[in-house]
């Protein structure tokens, strides 16, 4: 492998990572706060993805189309959280992952039904369309880079709200005491309606950005889903700093096990994950 | 102590079986039901092992599915490809094989609990999911044909023919009796009670002196095994083992019926599956998008059925609302 084609993997794997990050970071701050597994978390990218297909191709704006997207999704993580999640959190983990596989399935159904099984593609917006050259042969796509700079983007006003807003506060504070925060007085409802709702918009937001580089399948959120389980696991439940780390070790290791070993990449970051827990059960940040 | 915990379980279980040996009969001229429900005995078999570590154990495993494809897949590697082999040889092999790596995979998934195990099983059934799909080896996506049947001879006697779809149907009903009876005999058991003890309160079995892990890999090791013979018994119907039968939907659906029947009443798990797969039969008939009313189905289940359908069974024998 020459420098510049590593330089391509090294790029590709980055921004994989960062995707995954994205998805994870919403699975683990959901989880952290409020103490809720959500398996649908994969349907919400599924979803992402899905309307700002649907919208694209209706409107042709795809700046529209993402804004309308996000603001879809995030309706749809208020509805479920108020009308679904709401009952489960006095209960264990076994109905949470119950109910979240009903909704899963309601998801999937729903996509086929509204799109079918085909597998559909998403236009590069013809900004940012084009290519750098890396050297005189290899090249890279701006967008790809796009969808990289915009994750740091994301990950840095995380960053800032939770460590410097009020919002940040209360939400570092349901992490490490949920009663305590109620008998201050702070409106906890609310708040769990909040951090859901930016969860699953975290989630569907990666969906949106992605739709462009890959192709739309039934079961795509699963697949992420899992890939998102093995940067939570690596990383430490609840722990976002961890799923940063975590994801965008995956997301490189995947990349280049996919160049070099061919024949077993897929299992490549299971293996990671299994050696990992072997040394830390917990994960590398135990919040 | 008798085998049987409640009133409802003795009246169900004699009712089940005892029309279950009268299928057959019934449907004398069409085997396309025979074979329905002899498909349906072997998943109660692989939901019944999903109970016994989900609902008495405590340990939620979402990649139970996992040892279900490697009983299949474990027969269709080790079978020789033109010779008849025997049944309750190849059931020893399946059984210990798949007993040895379930030791191995609870070594590194009972290292966590809760949540985290949920996620590990999960990914670890991913994982062999993609193994077998991506290699060549093994078939890929198409999996493995099983071309000849084993024969059932044990000491030289030779009473069941697995081409035969009613001497299969019994098969599967003997199994799945066996199971109910080796669950409820483990369970009653010092054993069982130790494992009871542990799901309870886990800080509290470790302070009477009894070592938590070896009890859980005991029974993970127990419960895979079971689920990799269903998955035998699955790929001797079918004639045929693919990726699909360790996919997370078979785990999940598992989990599903399992809960349905009621959590930790083993017998629960027959019913879980006989309704789900009936619904899921019908609802299929009716509409393509199936997936949607299921997914309605498990919602209003979690939201308002508490303890599944055995809870239900029990208050209607008892004839007393809890």
């Amino acid at each position: 492998m020459d420098m510049s084609l590593f330089l391509v993997q090294l790029l590709n794997g980055v921004q994989y990572g960062l995707l995954l990050f994205l998805i994870a970071s919403g699975l683990t701050l959901v989880f952290g706060v409020m103490g809720i597994l959500n398996l649908a978390h994969g349907s919400m990218y599924m979803i992402g993805a899905y309307l700002v297909y649907y919208f694209a191709t209706v409107t042709d704006n795809f700046l529209f189309a993402v804004i309308i997207a996000c603001l879809i999704a995030m309706i749809l993580g208020i509805v479920i959280e108020r009308f679904l999640i709401v009952h489960l959190y006095k209960r264990d983990h076994l109905d949470q992952v119950l109910l979240t596989v009903g909704l899963i399935f309601i998801f999937n159904a729903a996509q086929s039904f509204i799109w079918g099984n085909d597998p559909l593609g998403v236009q590069v917006p013809s900004l940012l369309s084009s290519s750098i050259q890396i050297t005189d042969i290899v090249e890279y796509p701006v967008y790809r880079l796009f969808v990289s700079v915009l994750c740091v983007a994301i990950a840095v006003a995380m960053y800032y709200i939770i460590n410097n807003t009020k919002l940040g506060m209360m939400i570092r504070a349901g992490e490490s005491n949920r009663e305590m925060v109620e008998n201050l007085g702070v409106n906890i409802g609310k708040l769990f309606t909040i951090v859901f709702a930016v969860g699953v918009t975290l989630s569907a937001l990666a969906g949106i950005v992605s739709a462009p580089i890959v192709s739309l399948v039934p079961g795509m959120g699963e697949r992420v889903l899992i890939s998102c389980f093995v940067v939570v696991v690596i990383g430490g439940m609840g722990s976002i700093k961890g799923a940063f780390v975590a994801a965008l070790l995956v997301g490189i290791v995947d990349t280049f096990a996919s160049v070099l070993l061919p024949g077993m990449s897929s299992m490549t970051v299971y293996l990671l994950m299994a050696i990992i827990l072997i040394f830390k059960p917990q994960g590398l940040f135990k919040s | 102590m008798s085998v049987f915990s409640t009133k409802a379980e003795k009246i169900f279980i004699f009712a089940f079986f005892f029309i279950a040996l009268g299928i057959p009969l019934f449907f004398n001229e069409n085997t396309f039901y025979v074979n329905k429900i002899s498909s349906m005995l072997i998943l109660s078999i692989f939901v019944m092992s999903l109970d016994y570590l989900v609902g008495r154990t405590g340990l939620i495993s979402l990649g139970h599915a996992m040892f279900y494809g490697l009983g299949g897949y474990l027969f269709a590697i080790m079978l020789p490809e033109y010779e008849v082999v025997n049944f309750w040889l190849y059931t020893f092999y399946v059984m210990t094989a798949s007993a040895v790596i379930a030791f191995v995979v609870g070594l590194i998934v009972l290292r966590t609990s809760g949540i985290y195990m949920i996620m590990i099983t999960l990914a670890l059934a991913q994982m062999t999911f993609y193994f077998f799909a991506d290699s060549t080896e093994y078939g890929g996506l198409d999996g493995l044909f099983i071309y000849l049947k084993p024969e059932t001879s044990i000491f030289g006697l030779n009473f069941l023919d697995l081409d035969n779809e009613i001497h299969f149907y019994y098969l599967c009903l003997l199994s799945l009796f066996n199971c109910y009876l080796f669950c409820k005999i483990s369970l009653n058991s010092r054993f069982g009670r130790v494992i009871d003890a542990i799901k309870e309160n886990p800080d509290r079995a470790l302070a009477l002196g009894y070592n938590i892990f070896h009890f859980r890999l005991i029974a993970y090791v127990l419960s895979s095994s079971l689920a990799a013979y269903a998955g035998y018994l699955f790929s001797l119907q079918y004639g045929f083992v693919n990726p699909t039968m360790m996919s997370w939907e078979v785990s999940a659906s598992a989990l599903v019926m399992a809960i349905l029947g009621g959590l930790g009443t083993i017998f629960g798990a027959i019913l879980g599956v006989f309704v789900y797969e009936s619904l899921h039969y019908a609802i299929e008939h009716m509409t393509q998008y199936w997936m949607f009313w299921m997914g309605s189905l498990i919602i209003v289940m979690v939201l308002t059925l508490k303890s599944g359908i055995a809870g239900l069974v029990e208050q209607f024998v008892t004839g007393k609302r809890k």
